[in-house]
């Protein structure tokens, strides 16, 4: 598996086949599609960054990599894509074979173009959108939080304030005199027209009649643009004060209500006030939400207190009377912002739902971040927000405006990418008429995409059949070219461009190489995105009876055993804790939804599909690590018979962290001997997990909610949920002394895996 | 302005200090208003030099210094700087007036002098026991009482106009020329049926000698130990000349009695000797000035003027105007008649019947000897006792007694209808309308009409039971009031219970009478910050005048503020304290508002004067760069609304360009209307009816949530006035209108008219209703109201200088004898949050003659009504058509008249009843008023209809005929009894070259200048050196010499009679000021209409035509 981590060091992709099936027919029988999973912004320190513009192919527009074969004596070059000959521009006439320009170099597949030309650095712009309608705590938290992150704000970014309740306040921060809001109903959608009109942006020149009404370039003043959003550096004590004398929404609710909150509105007029003044540049609207929408286009529940908000069950049974209103109008909001090239993050903070569910498709579409904390006084919040603007090792790198292409060689084709990023529409001979997520086109805008962003293409083979003319051909191999241009958190904007080719092989006896090239780590990630997606977009799906017929399938396809023996059954390691995977990926949250509700099933979904494959592992079966006297830390099985009395067991299911004390443990730290200095060693054994749970902690966003509990604790259900019921309270054996069982009647993995036997040999 | 002691004091008779059961508002009256009228004029202080020496003790000691020398006033209050030129510190000058109030005797001057219109308190002298002469003045105020009472007076009316007739010309009076100047006339001013009864036909015998008494009353203390000799005098004087001269004045004209004030203080007689004490005889007699010039003329020219030692300026004028060549002209008009007219019969344009305003107060006792009294003049000063029947301020009849039948008030011509000013201020000198408290069980009311008790109510059977005298219902007496009747039939303890013995008293409401808690008094200002306002200086004139204002409104937690501005959208600010600045809040939807905030946006004053302050001083700069041209006038006022709908409560907007964009966004229908000049020309009026719907839709429901909304219109365009003005009329408000509006001189009269706005007595969420006898019933309610049920009006607002009219008919027959009675009852909130229902009853006798109706006739009522009633028919109706029915209504009257009362065979003669003499001029002049006229704007058109709407009847008739004064010749009318000079007849023939003039009409002050004035004069008067000077922009500036003190007394004498700040303007014959000013001269030919004595031919005519 190390080289498959190896090669997604160089090029941040990781493919759960990396020797392709040659044909149609025998990517459709290896069931895991052909698929990648690529981070455009993966962060390589030896990654040169070019100060000039790429070199394209004329034809099919892809950028000079080292798999273009370069006559140096002619001054041409062949695109490895479509064969076409292009000659070297003037300014390449000394290349030569130890003259290479660096695009050319073998190691450099991945490589970044930052042409100076556009280099005109706009300041990047975060409009923050704050909730009202919350309890005067959770108010001051929030508050608090705004401010330290307004601290943290680079001087030049521009900053916009909205807040909303029962209506949506816009701040005025570059009007001196006194704080100024335009205040707007909370019930009625504005259109970006009325908002123009509305704000007085075209008073003083007549509107443009035809076109896209759109910053400084259709006349807007600059003067009017600065009203709404001021640099950092200039409106830190207008915002403070805004900020300082927040109150929480004053209009009355009743008893028996809901508060008015008007989510909806507030960000969609975020999103036209963004729209009319700083179209096409990166911009980033933060919605920190606390409560259900109740009002507007985008509620998603009445205010009516009895009436609960909705369940997985009412989706299923399509009884969520808001649901799909809500959904359409985020769908036609995300459509707005990613036209305009601007990001919507969501923090929320609440113990009741807030909508994620349907704010999903506005925050992934335009590549927004997400944190659902149940308080802003939480660390998960806090910490979370904290990371998004404190420049450390463990910055997100947040750049926006990006857009991404594809460019392939012509027997392969794009279903689609699931992920963050909204389908451009952009077709061409590339795309599938199969359509999985965002598809049916070669572009993708990315609005906004961080150092983690991480998409995972689904690709066709269109190959029919294996004629022998192509399985003898020289080469084997299948190109992939990845573009990314974007707007750097510097400003500038980079075009990143990574150039892969993968062999492919048809026709019997290729099994083995199929299976040499299986990353059943990735393959597991694109299986949990796979699912995740068609829950939510095929009805009457079977989540677990699809999972099961894939591993079934893969078993018999891969799998060495005899017909109808069982026992005979055995995988080779490439595909061996496959279906361990898939064990735990039908245990996750992602499938078993019930456990959660539509809001934190949307959270963790949108988690997953902008993760990379080794996050995403954590998410489909947790890590676990045991702490001990007798050995060092180590990682042990996902199992219950990892519990012990006298161990500490870290478990990091990415969203949360679990310290779990033995009781044995737990009494000895309840007698503090950890203080005593002759316990020295137990204190660093109490130490140690907490410290590497920091360490995870620290690197990770959104931010973990670390749990520390003890064995029979209450809270232990974190880690018992977790692990595998190897021993429940109907096993035959009773567990080990200091051990522990699991009250559950779900199978566990030994029963899964002799099913998985019986039914793959068949 | 809170301290209202004194008054209290020296009324320990009435109440005991601590009121508890004082309506505040009411009792602060006097003294609040006078303290608000101190601002109305500027220079207040110089009004009073007289009698600066003569109290030298504190008040003058005092109010000196807050007010340094007037030349420099703008130095002391360098921050508002536009203001304090004209109004300067209004805030300021209220203050100081607070330190005296201390010792009682100090704020006496104050309160007493500019307390109340006109000068003469004399009346005042008699509660106020610390008044230097308590005797003499006591003695005189007796004086005038008895009189009345007496047979003297009455005989004469009757007598003298048949003299009059005959011998007139041939005989002139020798002391006054006036009786004589009827007699020559063709016309008949007396009344032709000999009164029955002494005392009710002419009640002017008191003023008489009232107004004598009177008139030397207040000055005494000012002339000081010098004058005191002459005190004496007037007393002998009142005796001696009283019957004589007075009597022969008044039966000509009602309001001759005008003579008797001339005098100048301490010189009791000028009239009769002025010659002999060496004083001019011109100025010593003001009103002579101008009616007599003739009169020596034609009879005995020169014995007097060779006597008067400065007869130049006022003589010099007539000789053109000499009887024989102004009759030459008459006749081929008369002629034309085709009636034989002699010599005798030719028309003398000086002699034809004018208004004589009287400037002595007369006393009025409502009731006398269990009779009605008819009213005095509503244009005159007087002074009620109410005696049964409520005050005429409250409530008057157009007629004052009541036809029996709706034949008999057919054939008059006449009309019935009340005019109902409910809160009408009282003079000073008047009882405070008492409060009753019923406790729980509320007032006593008929079971079957709910008519309130009231002293025509008649108890019988013991007092247990009691008859309506609205519906006639036999009610039993509550237990607990219960009361046995004394020998005549009266109550025993009638006297004691105010409402038993008073026309007005106002009772404490019960829960019964409350659907909610009475509402705080909510103040919301509302400013326009559009381009144009800001550019023109209206919304900083705007936000001045409020922060000023701010320190006047009432005190205590039950007043509310909020404010805000608007352009294309709307601003509000939260007010609330523990905010370090005022938060703006914009609402940018202005198609369907909404208010930004629940609460925060109408706060507690005390809460929020800070912010406030702060606030409205920052508005004009905050909005300096403001661009929007736009404004959405109707969006705004509908949130505010919505930000007041849970109270209610004023919404004061300040407004300066078309409502463009938004709710009730408007269109400049007037120039629409002139490019497209066929349309405009057939259907002219509908410009005056409102664009739409919308506003008054609006408006109901603003009415429907008790807020009020009154309008300042700063503009210097049209803004459709007639769309706009359907708010205010519709919620109990009123439209101010400054146009076009001045920086420079009109932030002084806008404040003004909004420190009088928000100080002056009002009440919230009132509700009124009219009831009257059986027989009659009250056909329209008219004015600023909204009417959801056909009897009662709703008012938002209701406030001392509304109107509304009460048109009344019969649905039965009346008894000859009975009386019939009225009763208004207004249930309304004080300012300070108490329920009252203010109740009102006037009961009068029913008559079954003609003549009595003509006798008793109220002219200045009638003439009120007429105003509304064809103010109203203006936008429906096309103007040749309501012209004509303003000559017709004359016509009919008068016709009438000469057919069934008028005794004088000679059909020559155009005969006019005493009464109503003055019909002909105020209807003449009422087609030439500014709703009648074509060539106006049809916003001025617009906001005449609308301010008519809710006039009062003693504003009704300035309006159309405005009072006229000559301003050069100030000094020389030294020593005059009155502060405000003669009247002059609007006529260009009474304006001189050499002149300078002021014209007034409650609203609006026009200064002329005569093209060949003394420079010196101008530079006396305007601080400029040649007529060619002279600004556009004025601003009434007191420099210091006499004259120009003179003028600023004179102006400030004005407003307060007005309660108004007059838009002074100066007018330069010859160019477009100088025609507007021409165009007030009501009785001359002018394009739009004939002159006064072409008009009286014309009405002679037609009445000729009529008759057999």
């Amino acid at each position: 598996m190390a080289e498959f981590v190896d090669l997604e060091s160089q090029d941040g992709v990781r493919m759960p086949w990396n020797v392709l099936p040659g044909t149609k027919q025998e990517s459709t029988n290896c069931v895991v599609p052909v698929s990648a999973i690529y981070t455009p912004l993966k962060p390589f320190p030896n990654m040169p960054v070019l100060p000039y513009s790429p070199l394209r192919c004329r034809t099919c527009r892809s950028v000079l990599n080292p798999f273009s074969i370069v006559d140096f004596m002619a001054k041409i070059w062949i695109c490895p894509f479509c064969f076409q000959r292009n000659h070297f521009p003037p300014h390449y006439a000394s290349i030569s074979d130890d003259n290479l320009p660096a695009e050319l170099f073998p190691q450099y597949t991945t490589i970044e173009y930052e042409s100076p030309s556009e280099n005109s650095s706009v300041p990047p712009v975060f409009m923050f959108v704050v909730d009202t309608c919350i309890i005067e705590e959770e108010m001051a938290f929030l508050k608090s939080a705004l401010s330290q992150a307004v601290d943290l704000l680079p001087d030049t970014s521009l900053v916009g304030l909205i807040t909303f309740g029962t209506y949506v306040h816009v701040h005025e921060l570059g009007f001196g005199q006194i704080p100024k809001a335009h205040v707007f109903k909370g019930s009625k959608d504005i259109s970006k027209d009325q908002l123009l009109e509305h704000m007085s942006f075209f008073v003083k020149k007549p509107k443009p009649t035809t076109g896209v009404i759109a910053g400084a370039r259709d006349g807007l003043s600059a003067e009017s643009i600065s009203r709404f959003l001021v640099p950092a550096s200039e409106c830190e004590f207008a915002l403070n004060s805004v900020l300082e004398e927040l109150q929480k929404d004053p209009w009355a609710v009743p008893a028996d209500q809901r508060a008015t909150r008007c989510t909806s509105t507030a960000l969609s007029v975020a999103a036209s006030l963004l729209g009319a003044c700083v179209p096409g540049s990166g911009a980033r609207i933060m919605a920190f939400v606390g409560g259900p929408s109740t009002e507007g286009p985008g509620a998603i529940v009445s205010k009516i207190l009895s009436e609960p908000i909705r369940s997985h069950k009412d989706l299923d049974k399509d009884s969520a009377p808001h649901y799909h209103k809500a959904v359409k109008f985020y769908d036609g909001l995300s459509k707005q912002l990613v036209h305009q090239g601007h990001v919507l993050d969501l923090f929320a903070g609440a113990l009741d739902q807030v909508g994620v569910a349907e704010l999903k498709i506005a925050v992934e579409r335009t590549g927004g971040l997400v944190v659902l904390a149940e308080s802003f006084g939480h660390s998960v919040f806090k910490d979370s927000l904290k990371h998004v603007f404190q420049s450390s090792d463990y910055d997100l790198g947040l750049s926006t405006n990006g857009i991404f292409e594809i460019n392939c060689s012509k027997d392969i084709k794009v279903q689609g990418i699931i992920g963050p990023c909204a389908s451009l529409e952009k077709k061409g001979p590339l795309c599938s008429e199969t359509v999985v997520g965002q598809g049916s086109s070669s572009a993708w805008k990315m609005c906004g995409l961080d150092k983690a962003t991480s998409l995972c293409l689904i690709f066709e083979i269109a190959k029919k059949d294996s004629s022998d003319a192509i399985s003898q051909s020289a080469s084997n191999q299948f190109y992939f070219q990845f573009l990314t241009y974007y707007q750097h958190s510097s400003g500038q904007m980079r075009l990143r461009a990574t150039t892969l080719s993968r062999r492919y092989i048809a026709g019997p006896g290729s099994i083995q190489d199929l299976i040499a090239g299986f990353d059943q780590e990735a393959a597991a990630v694109v299986m949990a995105r796979l699912v995740s997606f068609k829950m939510e977009t095929e009805a009457e799906f079977d989540p677990i009876r699809w999972l099961d017929k894939s591993l079934i399938q893969i078993c018999s396809r891969f799998g060495d055993y005899q017909k109808d023996s069982p026992s005979s059954f055995s995988l080779s390691p490439r595909l061996s804790i496959f279906p361990q995977f898939m064990f735990h990926l039908r245990r996750s949250q992602f499938v078993q939804v019930f456990n959660n509700s539509p809001d934190e099933t949307a959270y963790f979904r949108m988690i997953l599909n902008r993760e990379n494959v080794a996050n995403s592992v954590v998410m489909i079966q947790p890590s676990l690590i045991s702490y001990s006297f007798h050995s060092a830390p180590e990682p042990v099985l996902l199992d219950v018979a990892a519990i012990a009395a006298d161990r500490i067991l870290l478990l990091d299911s990415y969203f949360t962290v679990v310290v779990f004390h033995g009781a044995t443990i737990a009494q000895w730290r309840n007698a503090g001997y950890h203080n005593q200095p002759e316990h020295e060693v137990f204190a660093q054994l109490l130490r140690a997990p907490r410290d590497d749970a920091d360490a995870i902690i620290k690197e990770r966003f959104p931010v973990p909610r670390l749990v520390i509990c003890d064995q029979h604790g209450s809270q232990a259900r974190f880690l018992l949920a977790k692990l595998n019921p190897s021993a429940t309270y109907s096993s035959d054996a009773s567990p080990r002394p200091g051990g522990d069982i699991i009250f559950t009647d779900d199978v566990s993995f030994e029963v899964f895996l002799d099913h998985l036997q019986r039914l793959a040999v068949q | 302005m809170a301290a209202p002691v004194p008054p209290g004091a020296p009324r320990p008779g009435f109440n005991p200090p601590p009121p508890p059961n004082y309506n505040p508002s009411f009792q602060r009256n006097p003294d609040s208003l006078a303290d608000n009228m101190q601002n109305l004029h500027i220079n207040r202080l110089h009004s009073m030099p007289n009698s600066a020496p003569t109290r030298p003790p504190p008040p003058f000691g005092q109010s000196p210094s807050p007010f340094p020398p007037s030349a420099t006033p703008s130095s002391a209050f360098p921050g508002v700087a536009p203001v304090s030129q004209h109004g300067p510190s209004p805030g300021a000058l209220a203050r100081p007036m607070m330190p005296p109030s201390g010792p009682p005797q100090t704020t006496l001057p104050p309160n007493v002098a500019p307390g109340r219109p006109s000068g003469p308190p004399g009346a005042q002298p008699s509660p106020f026991a610390s008044r230097p002469h308590p005797g003499s003045l006591s003695s005189s105020m007796a004086g005038p009482v008895v009189p009345p009472s007496g047979s003297p007076p009455a005989p004469p009316p009757g007598a003298f106009p048949s003299s009059g007739f005959s011998s007139g010309p041939l005989v002139p009076p020798p002391f006054g020329a006036r009786p004589g100047a009827f007699g020559s006339s063709p016309l008949t001013t007396g009344s032709v049926v000999p009164p029955s009864s002494a005392p009710g036909t002419m009640s002017n015998g008191p003023p008489v000698f009232a107004s004598g008494a009177l008139a030397g009353g207040p000055y005494f203390p000012s002339a000081g130990s010098l004058q005191q000799p002459p005190v004496g005098p007037p007393s002998t004087m009142m005796s001696t000349r009283g019957p004589t001269q007075a009597l022969s004045m008044r039966s000509f004209i009602g309001s001759a009695p005008a003579s008797a004030p001339l005098g100048p203080p301490g010189q009791p007689a000028p009239p009769f000797s002025a010659a002999p004490q060496g004083i001019p005889p011109p100025p010593g007699s003001p009103y002579g000035s101008q009616a007599w010039p003739m009169q020596p003329r034609q009879v005995a020219p020169p014995p007097q003027i060779p006597g008067s030692v400065q007869p130049p300026r006022m003589f010099g004028m007539p000789p053109p105007h000499l009887p024989n060549q102004s009759m030459a002209a008459i006749p081929p008009a008369m002629g034309q008649t085709g009636t034989p007219m002699a010599g005798p019969s030719k028309i003398d344009p000086n002699q034809i019947p004018r208004p004589v305003p009287s400037s002595t107060v007369i006393l009025h006792e409502t009731r006398q000897g269990n009779q009605a009294n008819p009213p005095p003049p509503a244009t005159s000063e007087y002074i009620v006792r109410d005696t049964g029947n409520c005050s005429p301020r409250y409530m008057r009849c157009t007629i004052n007694q009541i036809p029996c039948t709706v034949d008999l008030l057919t054939t008059s011509g006449m009309q019935l209808a009340l005019l109902v000013q409910p809160l009408a201020i009282p003079h000073p000198s008047e009882e405070p309308i008492q409060i009753v408290d019923f406790g729980e069980s509320g007032p006593v009311r008929c079971s079957r009409c709910k008519g309130y008790i009231n002293p025509f109510m008649k108890f019988i059977d013991q007092g247990r039971r009691f008859i309506c005298n609205l519906c006639g219902f036999t009610d039993e007496t509550p237990r607990d009031y219960h009361c046995n009747l004394g020998p005549d039939g009266r109550r025993r303890d009638a006297d004691e219970r105010p409402e038993l013995c008073r026309g007005t008293v106002e009772f404490v409401a019960t829960k019964e009478y409350m659907v909610r808690d009475p509402m705080p008094a909510v103040f919301f200002f509302l400013i326009d910050v559009s381009m144009n306002a800001l550019q023109t200086g209206a919304t900083a004139a705007a936000c001045s005048a409020i922060s000023q204002v701010i320190a006047d409104l009432p005190e205590g937690p039950r007043t509310m503020v909020g404010i805000a501005t608007f352009d294309s959208t709307i601003h509000f600010y939260n007010l609330k304290r523990a905010l370090q600045q005022p938060l703006m809040l914009i609402v940018p939807d202005v198609q369907d508002v909404y208010t930004p905030l629940q609460t925060d946006v109408i706060v507690q004053l005390s809460e929020c004067r800070q912010h406030l302050d702060l606030l409205l001083e920052n508005i004009p700069t905050m909005f300096q760069n403001n661009r929007t041209a736009e404004s959405a006038f109707g969006a705004a006022i509908k949130a505010a609304f919505l930000a007041m709908k849970s109270t209610g409560g004023k919404l004061l907007v300040f407004q300066s360009v078309l409502p463009s964009v938004g709710i009730g966004a408007l269109s400049a229908r007037e120039a629409e209307g002139r490019t497209n000049i066929s349309a405009g020309e057939k259907e002219a009026h509908k410009l005056l009816q409102p664009a739409d719907k919308t506003l008054k839709t609006m408006a109901i429901e603003f009415a429907e949530y008790q807020v009020c909304v009154d309008i300042f219109i700063t503009t210097q365009t049209y803004v459709d006035i007639a769309s706009i003005s359907v708010i205010p009329r519709t919620t109990g408000g009123q439209v101010y209108y400054y146009y076009p509006f001045s920086a420079l001189s009109d932030p002084a009269k806008l404040y003004n008219d909004l420190r009088w706005n928000v100080t002056r007595p009002q009440g919230f969420e009132a509700v009124m209703r009219v009831r009257c006898s059986q027989g009659l019933q009250v056909q329209e309610y008219s004015g600023n109201f909204c009417k959801r049920i056909p009897t009662d009006v709703d008012l938002p607002g209701i406030d001392c200088d509304k109107t509304i009219m009460v048109s009344l008919k019969h649905d039965d027959k009346l008894q000859d004898g009975s009386e019939c009675s009225f009763q208004c009852a207004l249930l309304y909130t004080t300012v300070y949050g108490q329920r009252r229902i203010r109740v009102t009853t006037l009961s009068l006798p029913c008559t079954s003659m003609l003549s009595n109706l003509f006798r008793s006739a109220d002219l200045d009522t009638q003439f009120a009504c007429f105003l509304k009633q064809v103010a109203s028919e203006i936008p429906s109706s096309p103007l040749l058509q309501v012209r004509e029915q303003v000559t017709n209504l004359c016509i009919n009257i008068l016709h009438s008249y000469r057919k069934f009362c008028a005794t004088v065979s000679s059909s020559g003669q155009l005969i006019l009843p005493e009464a109503l003499k003055l019909l002909p001029l105020y209807n003449l002049a009422l087609t030439k008023s500014t709703g009648l006229r074509t060539d106006g704007r049809i916003d001025d058109r617009s906001f005449w209809i609308n301010y008519v709407s809710s006039l009062s009847t003693p504003s009704a008739i300035p309006l159309v005929y405005p009072r006229m004064i000559a301003i050069h010749d100030l000094n020389s009318k030294e020593g005059d009894g009155s502060l405000i000079p003669p009247v002059i007849p609007l006529s260009s023939e009474h304006l001189s070259d050499e002149g300078v003039y002021l014209l007034e009409n409650g609203e609006d002050g026009l200064i002329y200048i005569g093209n060949s004035t003394d420079p010196d004069i101008l530079r006396q008067l305007f601080g400029i050196s040649a007529v060619d000077e002279i600004p556009t922009q004025f601003v009434l500036q007191q420099y210091d010499n006499p004259l120009s003190k003179k003028l600023n007394d004179v102006v400030n004498e004005i407003r307060r009679q007005r309660c108004s700040y007059l838009r002074l303007k100066l007018c330069k014959k010859g160019d477009s000021s100088g025609m507007l000013f021409l165009s007030y001269m009501v009785e001359d030919k002018t394009p739009s209409g004939v002159s006064y004595v072409e008009f009286l031919v014309h009405i002679h005519r037609q009445i000729q035509s009529k008759m057999p």
